[in-house]
């Protein structure tokens, strides 16, 4: 899985290969209505038990030390309560194109810019640790960006951007990914003490984003059981892969 | 002899513990709408962090093992679901005040069961440990009568939200870690046959745990808040589970 190159090409590489993940999500056309909305859910369930997967992985890494990695849990918490506080953005459903306000695709836009910026330090703080770790959190937050582009492409759709534009933005709002990726890896390189917090701050931002927005709105869209059936599944699923890491 | 009396006294020593985690909710006179949904909330984040728990335990054991015990986890809890489903809620009969109460009762039963299925590992645990000297016997002890503790009061939340008393929290914890002390004595006297079924044991109980919570506890929670607070208030409480076991356990 892993090529033979500098370790901060792989960084890159691969926190790019996921933002890239969102062209085909970008280029289905999906208009929503009743039946397709249990899919979309599905989809969310999937990347939320993803997500819930890598967040375990980065706090079952042994060596890190407990108490900071809390701290800095709990501030990513602050973060993306904050972020969607202070851009308004917080009252936006995921999982709807439309909202009847002709604001609520670009709100989608920066929701999912801030996201793809936390998602960029899980990669990033994953890389740090142990580079395979982080292909497989890349490889994971990929997955979550098939289905955030398909709704991302339903809105911009809506406010008149072609099949380019749709796609451009998609891959836009994921520019955070390779971005901070990158820096973070750097960082915690260079300072090695930032490793606990950085790694605490991208599971609690993860598991935020997991639990204010992922989870509720496909509840929305296909009923507890299955989501809770495809969300147990996915994280099963990931724990498994996960163990075969060092 | 006196050493399976004294495995029996360790593991119930553990399941007292459990009882402790009622305590909290003796000084909380009134439950509104708006707190039975944190601690819907309070209760998802202690146990989806319990589960983080024991699924990193149960893999150093072995990744397939875990993802089979998981999946089984899974089924039994969807199947317990439609057993009760079966039982207690018939749709169209009573009052809709009568359903509500039935699916309420149908939710404490289930967190009753989950918690109890996943002491019997627990149990094994305890009983096991003693295989490896008295010191470490009494270590794995404490630890699992201290981190016994927030699963009481993942249980009295949940059972409080729908009305019970404190002291019947405390007595259901109790209950739900009884097998603690049961399955400690015959996996000290049996070692060997117990330990390879320990992962798949684990597995079981975290899969059993996290479906439950997202089948159950977390809907819940969010038609009775914010998605917005309901989500901060479980990721923190998962936190806190989190750095509760590594603390506990190093």
């Amino acid at each position: 899985m892993l090529l033979p190159m500098d370790p901060s090409l792989t960084v890159l590489l691969y926190a790019s290969g996921a933002a890239l993940a969102s062209v085909p999500g970008g280029l289905v056309r999906w208009t929503p209505g009743d039946r397709r909305h249990a899919w979309i859910g599905w989809a969310h369930a999937l990347s939320a038990g993803g997500m819930l997967g890598a967040a375990f992985v980065l706090t079952a890494v042994p060596e890190v030390p407990a108490v900071p990695a809390a701290v800095g849990g709990v501030l990513g918490v602050i973060f993306i309560v904050l972020s969607h506080t202070l851009t308004g953005a917080g009252s936006v459903d995921l999982s709807r194109p439309d909202a009847g306000d002709p604001s609520h695709g670009y709100r989608l836009v920066l929701i999912h810019m801030l996201h793809a910026c936390t998602e960029g330090v899980a990669i990033g703080v994953a890389m740090a640790v142990d580079l395979s770790l982080g292909v497989f959190v890349a490889l994971a937050i990929a997955v979550h960006n098939i289905p955030e582009a398909v709704i991302l492409a339903a809105a911009t759709r809506d406010l008149g951007f072609g099949r380019r534009g749709t796609v451009g933005l998609a891959v836009l709002s994921n520019l955070g990914q390779p971005l901070l990726a990158l820096t973070t890896w750097v960082v915690v390189a260079a300072l090695p003490s930032a490793l606990s917090w950085a790694l605490g701050l991208a599971v609690g931002a993860l598991l935020n984003l997991v639990l204010t927005e992922l989870l509720p709105s496909s509840y929305r869209e296909a009923g507890s059981k299955s989501i809770a059936l495809v969300a147990s599944v996915a994280l099963g699923l990931v724990v498994l892969l996960g163990g075969v890491l060092p | 002899m006196m050493s399976v009396a004294l495995v029996f006294a360790y593991g119930l020593a553990t399941a007292l513990a459990t009882g402790l985690g009622a305590l909290p909710f003796a000084f909380v006179r009134t439950v509104s709408d708006r707190t039975v949904g944190r601690l819907n909330a309070l209760a998802s984040g202690l146990m989806l962090g319990a589960s983080f728990g024991l699924l990193a335990e149960a893999r150093r054991f072995g990744g397939w093992q875990t993802f089979i015990g998981v999946i089984l986890g899974v089924l039994f809890i969807l199947a317990a679901n439609r057993f009760l489903e079966e039982r207690h809620v018939h749709p169209g009969a009573g009052s809709a005040g009568a359903s509500e109460g039935k699916e309420g009762l149908r939710r404490m039963v289930l967190i009753v069961t989950v918690m109890t299925v996943h002491s019997f590992a627990e149990g094994v645990a305890i009983g096991t440990s003693f295989g490896g000297g008295m010191a470490l016997a009494a270590f794995i002890t404490v630890a699992i009568a201290v981190h016994n503790i927030p699963e009481g009061v993942a249980i009295s939340a949940v059972l409080r939200s729908n009305g019970v008393g404190t002291a019947r929290c405390a007595g259901w914890s109790i209950v739900s870690s009884l097998p603690q002390p049961l399955m400690a004595v015959p996996a000290f006297l049996f070692v060997e046959a117990f330990a390879p079924a320990l992962p798949y044991g684990i597995g079981f109980a975290a899969g059993a745990m996290v479906f439950m919570v997202l089948l159950e506890v977390l809907p819940e929670a969010y038609g009775q808040g914010s998605a917005r607070e309901i989500g901060a208030i479980t990721s923190v409480s998962m936190i806190a589970m989190i750095l509760f076991q590594r603390m506990v356990g190093s």
